[in-house]
């Protein structure tokens, strides 16, 4: 009875998904189209495919795009988790006013953070390119792993660290083996949280490119005056599809987990 | 805890995998090599494989670096840490850089393809005796209309936007020079006039405007009118040429009070490190053969003479878009109104914008 068809709730999620859809099925069905632009659907075509595999210079930025992102997660995950652990300890007074200091990071907006960095980098003679978009990168997502993180830490009953302790563990044992473990679900969820942060920022990322390193955001930016060619199409394509693929995978492994643990029980 | 190690082993095996495929990439490039020269480039505004035949000839590579304004290059220019060789703004830019002494004079005598050029294109106000920049591509600012939607009118004159036929019809660019510009020639005034009771006049002008307007729009103009779903718009002739390639039925005209004259040029900043190499890299655009290439790929109009006959006769007999010296008597180029002026242009442009039908 209770898995009973909730008719009005499902037809609210359908509109919902189609919403969010629709858009990149209309823009991925557009890269097929031999008419080369994004209306008139002429005919099929893998033409922007191999335009997009023959594009060494899109390609670059686009793997450029993605070690930046996954490198700037990884650092900020660590950094935002050590933070999190430090905010959790704190007094509530000094505890409030840090976590002030964190959002307020998390609202300002990018074109200041970007616009900062940009002064901070050249006033240290830091030479713009890779690292320095890393660093900023590192900068911004920081405050969101502190954010997703500490509301488990906030979950996690003290109770649990003093059984650890009364039972011997050792500081190192108690986070590695009880708190980290609790708090895994949130370190993934900022490490993805930064990761796509990472990846679709245009406004700090603009400020600190430079010397011939690029990301995606900013390259198609530029393309406007144009008129983005199909290629982007076939681009966003790919990425939808790997991204597909990504998450497909993730289900699988998570869920033949969880059925060991259901087994051992 | 062995969970989380292990993601974090998965992420690093993938930086490095990235890391690898990207060295490999840049080798394969020849990206990687010491003689380069970094070039700072509009989107999509130069036929990349030129910039392999240029690599071929001199051993020089080209990185190419893309931004979407003027300001935004502006920006990084004079913020320092990257060190572009060559940069392209447009030609107030050029001026207000200049200005800023972020540029440096050009040696002509580097330059032997500069002979090149079609003299009217030179020794412009913006730049008197080109002693900054060389023109890259030119172009006007006028009407694209669809000819099938509005089968009986005839686009002539600035007036025939007034035509009360015309009821929310017209789109306009988002820009203060390009929009209060138009309402001065639509008086007969100078687009760079700075006389108040003038400035009023044309915003009063605007004003009476409206009715037809359909929207104020930026670069998504292109698409609506492809589209056909807006029969005119003011537009830049680069613009143009592009959608109506696309859509027969349109058809754009520069209407004969006069209006602007546009250039995006290059320049060498201050901050070059290989100037030789931008030396080297203007010369060869300018090149005949080359440039007419080059044009040809972009589809604006070069103000390189040499070019003209390497390039299809139906592109460079088009008057729309090469008007002869006679149709550009008119055609006025922006000057640099000072801070003053332009902040009075953006206050009227504001002012219209938010006037209610």
């Amino acid at each position: 009875m209770k898995d009973k068809i909730n008719w009005p709730g499902r037809l609210f999620l359908i509109v919902i998904f189609a919403i969010l859809y629709l858009p990149i099925f209309y823009l991925i069905f557009y890269s097929f189209n031999s008419g080369g632009k994004m209306y008139h659907f002429q005919g099929f075509t893998l033409e922007f495919y191999k335009e997009l595999f023959q594009n060494t210079r899109l390609l670059i930025i686009v793997l450029n795009t993605l070690i930046v992102a996954l490198l700037s997660a990884l650092v900020s995950t660590i950094i935002g988790v050590m933070g999190a652990l430090a905010i959790h300890q704190m007094r509530k007074k000094s505890k409030n006013s840090v976590l002030g200091l964190n959002n307020v990071l998390i609202v300002s907006p990018d074109v200041i953070i970007g616009a900062s960095f940009l002064i901070l980098f050249t006033t240290a003679g830091l030479k713009l390119g890779f690292y320095s978009v890393l660093l900023s990168h590192i900068a911004f997502s920081i405050p969101i792993v502190v954010l997703m993180v500490l509301p488990k830490l906030g979950e996690m009953s003290p109770s649990l660290i003093d059984a650890a302790r009364d039972l011997g563990a050792s500081p190192w044992g108690v986070l590695s083996k009880v708190t980290l473990p609790f708090i895994a679900p949130g370190i993934l969820a900022g490490f993805f949280m930064a990761l796509t942060y990472s990846l679709d920022d245009f406004a700090v990322t603009f400020f600190v490119t430079g010397n011939g390193f690029s990301t995606l955001s900013v390259e198609i930016y530029s393309m406007a005056r144009q008129g983005v060619s199909l290629t982007i199409n076939a681009l966003s394509a790919v990425l939808f599809l790997v991204t597909m693929l990504v998450v497909a995978a993730y289900y699988a492994v998570a869920g033949r987990k969880k059925i060991r643990v259901g087994g051992r029980k | 805890m062995k969970k989380l190690t292990q993601a974090m082993v998965a992420v690093i095996i993938a930086c490095a995998v990235l890391g690898i495929a990207i060295y490999k990439l840049n080798h394969a490039q020849g990206y990687a090599g010491k003689n380069t020269l970094s070039l700072y480039n509009w989107g999509d505004y130069i036929d990349e494989s030129l910039l392999k035949d240029f690599q071929k000839q001199t051993g020089i590579k080209v990185v190419l670096e893309t931004f979407d304004s003027n300001e935004a290059m502006l920006t990084k220019i004079q913020q320092g840490g990257s060190n572009y060789d060559i940069a392209v703004p447009s030609e107030y830019m050029v001026n207000k850089m200049a200005e800023d002494n972020l540029l440096i004079p050009l040696d002509k005598s580097k330059i032997p393809n500069f002979k090149n050029l079609d003299s009217r294109f030179l020794n412009l106000p913006f730049d008197p005796g080109n002693k900054y920049s060389i023109p890259y591509f030119w172009g006007t600012v006028g009407i694209a209309y669809n000819k099938k939607m509005l089968p009986d009118k005839n686009f002539n004159s600035w007036e025939d936007l007034w035509d009360p036929a015309l009821k929310n019809d017209i789109l306009l660019t988002d820009g203060s020079r390009e929009t209060i510009g138009m309402g001065l020639n639509a008086l007969g005034y100078s687009l760079n006039d700075t006389n108040e009771k003038h400035l009023l006049e044309a915003k009063a002008k605007l004003d009476k405007l409206m009715p037809n307007v359909k929207a104020i729009v930026g670069d998504e103009a292109r698409m609506l009118l492809a589209n056909n779903e807006a029969p005119v718009s003011i537009c830049w002739s680069g613009v143009a040429s592009e959608i109506l390639d696309e859509n027969p039925d349109l058809d754009y005209v520069v209407p004969k009070e006069g209006s602007n004259l546009w250039f995006d040029n290059i320049v060498i900043p201050k901050t070059a490190k290989n100037k030789e190499a931008a030396y080297k890299f203007i010369n060869f655009i300018l090149d005949a053969k080359v440039n007419a290439q080059n044009a040809e790929y972009v589809t604006y109009s070069t103000p390189n003479k040499a070019a003209l006959k390497y390039m299809p006769k139906e592109m460079t007999e088009d008057k729309r878009f090469y008007p002869t010296p006679e149709m550009t008597k008119n055609l006025e180029v922006y000057k640099n109104l000072g801070k003053e002026n332009l902040t009075r242009y953006n206050e009227l442009f504001l002012q219209f914008k938010m006037a209610t039908k």
